[in-house]
């Protein structure tokens, strides 16, 4: 009985130290990972925020500027972009930045354009429509990509298929909190104007026509810049997961050695005891 | 020589902060240039060559796409790619037009957007291989 069960700790022992070699593994890959995506979302912010910064002037000078972007349409058709992981063992990552999209679109004619392999599987399975398929891998996606995407969407935005863009993605706060969010990103809103800026500013060749250039740029950037956020998002929370993982096993490995030992122990004693007493009778 | 406060950013990075002298840019309507005390003015950019004249030095670029905005006497240019000159990758853009060329000779068997998306390639790598002093 106690050699079967010495056995079956033996065997649980073994494979729980192959569970925390792969863990142990996948915490390293995804922290020095996480190193070049934390820099890439780093240096995509000042050129976003430079970019919104003009936009956000542009809408205060001319705040009765006509253009299809900043109208408020009847329809309620709505389409997400949402920007997931291609792989799962990232915590509660994908599955966080998942159900706050899939609370906004639910019960509603809606589109997705999902970002990332796990993306694309979710919405499949629940029979959402996808605007395009062909960017289910999010590792592979570059600067040039998003503004294609970002032309495509305006394309598509002004053709009437969808009356607003949103865009679920998780914000990377810091090594240890990623949290996710939803942006609306067109129609676009201005903060209402106090009456002031309304200096003279030169557009060339005029303004509606800036304006409509700079739209599908913006959205370009701000999809890049989301994306950035969200691959440093997914290495940092497998990195979290993965150390806890670990540690998990580690702790889990000292129990069932004890417990070995014990039993172990436990066998020497009685074996010991059995020979005592044939001696003695 | 007078100087202004440029920036210029991209999606991968701060390109150029600091004072500059002058700007020239390839906008959507023609070359523009800038000098210190422009008057605020925002417009689209093209593509094609880049000259910015900081610190007594002229260096040149490759700019394609963004737009390029002067308010209140700085100069900020948003570019969706800026390389300098000595950044960028001639043999890259050389195959990339050699691709995007066999592209477009063989129009029977290529979509429109394939066609357009070459087109749009063949001119970048031009920019990039073309950049000229001036």
């Amino acid at each position: 009985m106690s050699g079967a069960s010495e056995k079956a700790l033996k065997t649980r022992i073994r494979s729980m130290r192959s569970t925390r070699q792969i863990t142990k593994a996948m915490e390293m890959v995804a922290a020095s990972k996480l190193h070049g995506a934390q820099q890439r979302a780093i240096a995509s912010r000042p050129y976003f925020e430079t970019l919104y910064g003009v936009m956000q002037d542009l809408s205060l000078r001319r705040a009765d500027l006509p253009s299809p972007y900043t109208q408020t349409r009847e329809g309620d058709k709505v389409c997400c972009i949402v920007i997931a992981g291609d792989r799962g063992l990232a915590g509660g990552y994908n599955g966080n930045v998942l159900k706050l999209a899939y609370a906004e679109m639910e019960n509603k004619a809606s589109l997705v354009l999902p970002i990332g392999k796990k993306a694309a599987e979710f919405f499949r399975s629940r029979k959402i429509p996808s605007l395009t398929d062909r960017y289910d891998e999010a590792g592979a996606i570059e600067v040039g990509d998003c503004f294609t995407i970002a032309r495509l969407l305006c394309d598509e935005y002004r053709s009437g298929k969808f009356d607003r863009l949103l865009l679920a993605y998780t914000n990377f706060a810091s090594v240890l909190v990623q949290t996710p969010a939803v942006l609306p990103l067109l129609p676009l809103t201005r903060e209402t104007s106090n009456g002031a800026a309304t200096a003279a500013v030169l557009y060339e060749p005029d303004s509606e026509s800036v304006f409509d250039a700079i739209v599908p740029e913006y959205l370009g950037g701000v999809l890049y810049g989301a994306l950035c956020e969200s691959v440093a998002s997914e290495q940092a929370a497998r990195r979290t997961a993965m150390d806890s993982a670990t540690k998990n096993a580690d702790e889990m490995i000292d129990r069932l050695s004890l417990q070995y030992n014990r039993a172990r122990q436990g066998a020497i004693t009685q074996e010991i005891t059995e020979i005592v007493a044939g001696a003695e009778s | 020589m007078k100087t202004f406060p440029l920036q210029i950013v991209k999606p991968t990075g701060v390109s150029f902060e600091g004072e500059a002298e002058s700007l020239v840019v390839r906008t959507v309507g023609g070359d523009v240039g800038i000098l210190a005390g422009h008057t605020d003015y925002v417009t689209p950019l093209g593509m094609g060559t880049a000259r910015i004249t900081a610190e007594g030095q002229t260096r040149y670029a490759a700019c394609i796409g963004g737009l390029l905005c002067v308010s209140g006497g700085s100069v900020k240019l948003v570019a969706t790619s800026f390389e300098w000159e000595d950044e960028i990758d001639i043999p890259r853009a050389n195959a990339s037009a050699e691709r995007a060329r066999s592209v477009l000779d063989d129009k029977e068997h290529h979509t429109e957007a394939e066609l357009a998306l070459a087109e749009a390639r063949l001119k970048r790598a031009l920019v990039r291989t073309g950049v000229r002093h001036f």
